[in-house]
């Protein structure tokens, strides 16, 4: 096995004694670890805060050594349509388990991106093979999870990991790794992560990467680096009241860089929230991108509602400057 | 409507009857011939070409002229995984009941268009049933390379050219006859020109200047002429210039556009013919409703809704202009198609790098794009850790040039894959050494003796190849 370089795999948590932050729920999952018994289970909380690496915990403890034998993961964000239920997960779960284990389990990750047919698709095939199958889903959102497999599903909520659990992980990583983070480094980490531990250690990893010392002006050169600031210059852009190039920069971040609809609105929203622009633009602003946020999640060509957008920043800024 | 369509009544039934494809029709005999002797290598034909030059009709006569049934699907049928096994799967494994054993033709249309969202898993099921089949299978495509690679490598590939329109003349002129119609001199002729080798659209033009009619002459023509582009490049003017919002969207009625196309058309040109940022977003306003109907025909299959979306897109433009722009600007096509085209290449290498990130730390494609991608340039950036990064997610060459934003064949970009290789084998070669070490050490002889070792590459046959290096290294 080649070595681990990348922190976030390298320091996943192995057992779920590891994970910090989310107490309440791991002492229950430890439950089933003793009766060596599980329900069918959804994991709901925001990106980062241990869903993941619960479940292949989950799934060590109860099979030990041999657990990848009997164990699949699938991103249901990759492959949403019905077919994936109809064809990966059913032809997993109709196989009954391999050696000494009771059951197999099927990690569904983001599994409120699944289309709701495929969801009804699932709620049968749950059914169906739960003699040989346990199914643990994560998602962000539990309300984009059809009501029928809610009621099927022990239901947890992960929440954003608090700063205490952050800063200790942190600590001991960077400890490890032979870094010197300082008190400001860590403040300006947690500040970035939000309770987000993934961020958290990559921010760590990217900054350590610049040398030994991290402190707040090496995370905040480093997270600028690692998250270059596009979706904020296209707002400067529109704003400024230039269309054409602002369409150029949004056609740049939908086509090559492949990024959805729906990250491009969030990052302009919150690029929005830290805007020195008058209260009431503002608001007003946010009010439109709301609007055309929810259009795209129902389904709305997100290049045309993001243009709508733009252009009406571009009428905005004019209306601004004018003023 | 009592009129059947044209191109319906005069199909060809028989292959002899296809017009303008003899070689064509004699590669695809013969491939057809080989199964009245078992089961030929290769079991499927891709008939590829472009559109309304015979492909599906010539697929259907060979089944006639061949006594084969027919199975047809096609992309107004559902193609997932399951239907296609269902219908095709059962109709090529079993032979029909009847001696002799007549064959059945399974005919899959429209085959470059099954890996849309709706037919997912389809693609699979067809090799799958190429694979199995013990029927013949034709796949009908417009664009051979439209079809995946692993599905084309499967098929024998059988190119069907454009017609000319000498070949359409005396299919046209015997449907004039047919239908007791007299055509001036030339009436057929250019017909036959303006259809540009599609002899579908000649027989439809055909048929809607003829209609009813027992004389056509050159006069009836001018109307029944087929221009998408210049129609779009009117449809336009009438929408940007025009002042009369409802003649505008009635411009539309006659484009052979579908609102889907048509909205792309107007997008593209909107901030070049509004240049005033209030009209620029009033019209994006109903662009932006526009797109919410089509939205809403998506998702919910509801095609009544496309007349809003029509009108909102076309009206819209018209009461969204405050004052007249002088000068004219030129329409131009949209440039999302072109975009799309040229960074197809790319945006696969982008995907499959995404891909292999995704694998290596529990999150999807799209997850990586936009939240992992830019950790990983950092990473990549550094000497030190970019050909161990490398080896652990096994980049290609050119996934490392896209995480480096460069080109595959630089300097910088070969040295970290070739690090990169390098480590892969020295862990090979690690997992070797333990390998062989600890065989050794079980039968308890001392790791110097080359001995034992030759003993145990007797017995173990499938390690050959890993076990004699591991000798050769111990020597």
């Amino acid at each position: 096995m080649l070595k681990e370089e990348i922190w976030i795999e390298k320091y996943r948590p192995k057992k779920l004694d590891d994970i910090v932050g989310q107490d309440d729920v791991i002492k229950r999952l430890k439950s089933y670890i003793r009766t060596r018994n599980l329900p069918h289970l959804l994991f709901s909380g925001p990106p980062g805060v241990g869903k993941t690496a619960s479940a292949i915990c989950v799934v060590r403890e109860l099979f030990g050594e041999t657990w990848r034998n009997n164990f699949t993961e699938l991103n249901a964000s990759d492959e949403r349509g019905i077919d994936v239920v109809r064809n990966k997960i059913k032809n997993f779960a109709r196989i009954s388990p391999l050696g000494d284990a009771e059951f197999k389990i099927i990690f569904l990750d983001e599994a409120d991106a699944l289309t709701p047919d495929a969801q009804s698709a699932l709620r049968r095939t749950m059914e169906k093979y739960t003699s040989t199958c346990r199914f643990i889903l994560s998602c962000n959102y539990s309300s984009k999870i059809i009501e029928p497999i809610q009621s099927r599903c022990a239901v947890y909520r992960f929440r954003p990991i608090s700063t205490e659990a952050v800063e200790e992980r942190l600590a001991y990583i960077a400890k490890e790794e032979g870094a010197n983070l300082t008190d400001d480094g860590m403040e300006a980490i947690k500040y970035v992560a939000a309770g987000d531990m993934r961020r958290a250690i990559n921010a760590l990893q990217a900054a350590a990467m610049m040398g030994k010392t991290v402190d707040m002006d090496a995370i905040y050169r480093s997270t600028a680096t690692a998250r270059p600031e596009e979706v904020k210059e296209l707002v400067k852009f529109s704003l400024g009241g230039d269309f054409m190039k602002s369409r150029a920069m949004l056609d740049k971040l939908l086509i090559e860089q492949g990024l959805s609809g729906e990250d491009i609105i969030g990052q302009i929203y919150r690029g929005m929230l830290d805007m020195t622009i008058p209260d009431r633009l503002k608001v007003n602003l946010i009010d439109r991108i709301g609007e055309i946020d929810f259009r795209i999640a129902e389904g709305a060509n997100e290049r045309i509602q993001l243009e709508a957008l733009i252009a009406h920043f571009v009428l905005c800024g004019s209306d601004q400057n004018e003023s | 409507m009592s009129e059947l369509d044209w191109t319906e009544k005069y199909r060809p039934q028989t292959l002899s009857r296809v017009a303008g494809h003899n070689k064509t029709i004699e590669e695809l005999m013969s491939w057809a011939n080989k199964w009245k002797h078992g089961i030929p290598e290769e079991r499927a034909v891709v008939l590829y070409g472009r559109a309304g030059i015979g492909k599906t009709t010539t697929a259907h006569a060979l089944g006639r002229d061949m006594d084969w049934e027919v199975i047809e699907l096609n992309a107004s049928d559902q193609r997932t995984a399951g239907i296609i096994e269902k219908v095709a799967g059962s109709a090529s494994q079993m032979s029909t009941l009847s001696s002799g054993g007549t064959k059945r033709l399974v005919i899959l249309d429209e085959a470059d268009n099954i890996h849309g969202n709706a037919d997912r898993g389809g693609e699979r099921a067809i090799l799958e049933l190429i694979k199995k089949s013990s029927q013949p299978i034709i796949l009908i495509a417009n664009e051979l390379y439209d079809i995946s690679p692993g599905l084309r490598g499967a098929c024998k590939p059988i190119r069907f050219n454009s017609m000319m329109s000498r070949s359409m003349i005396p299919v046209l002129r015997q449907i004039v006859e047919s239908e007791n119609i007299v055509c001036d001199m030339g009436v057929i002729e250019k017909i036959a020109e303006n259809a540009s080798g599609d002899l579908r659209s000649a027989i439809n033009d055909l048929q809607a200047v003829a209609q009813g009619k027992t004389r056509i002459g050159l006069d009836d023509l001018v109307t029944g002429e087929r221009d998408t582009k210049e129609n779009i490049f009117k449809v336009l003017a009438k929408i940007f210039m025009g002042t009369n919002a409802i003649e505008a969207h009635r411009a539309t009625f006659n484009l052979d556009e579908n609102p889907e196309d048509l909205i792309n058309w107007i997008d593209e040109n909107l901030p070049f013919q509004y240049t005033k940022e209030k009209d620029l977003e009033s019209g994006f306003y109903y662009l932006s409703r526009a797109s919410v109907f089509l939205g809403r025909v998506r998702v919910r299959q509801n095609y009544n809704m496309w007349r809003y979306a029509g009108l909102l897109m076309t009206a819209g433009m018209v009461v969204a202009r405050s004052h007249r722009y002088s000068g004219f600007v030129k329409f131009q096509p949209p440039s999302l198609w072109r975009k799309l085209g040229q960074t197809k290449g790319m945006r696969q290498v982008r995907d499959s790098t995404a891909k292999k990130i995704g694998i290596h730390c529990h999150v999807s494609m799209s997850f990586t794009r936009s939240e992992l991608f830019p950790f990983f340039r950092v990473l990549m950036d550094d000497t030190e850790y970019a050909p161990k990064v490398s080896a652990l997610l096994g980049l290609e060459p050119e996934e490392i040039a896209y995480l480096l934003e460069t080109k595959p064949t630089t300097k910088k970009v070969t040295k970290i894959y070739d690090e990169a290789q390098a480590l892969v084998e020295k862990e090979t070669e690690h997992e070797i050494e333990v390998f062989g070490g600890f065989t050794a050490g079980s039968s308890s002889a001392p790791v110097e003796s080359p001995e034992p070792e030759v003993v145990k590459e007797d017995r173990k046959k499938p390690k050959k190849e890993v076990k004699s290096q591991s000798s050769l290294f111990d020597f």
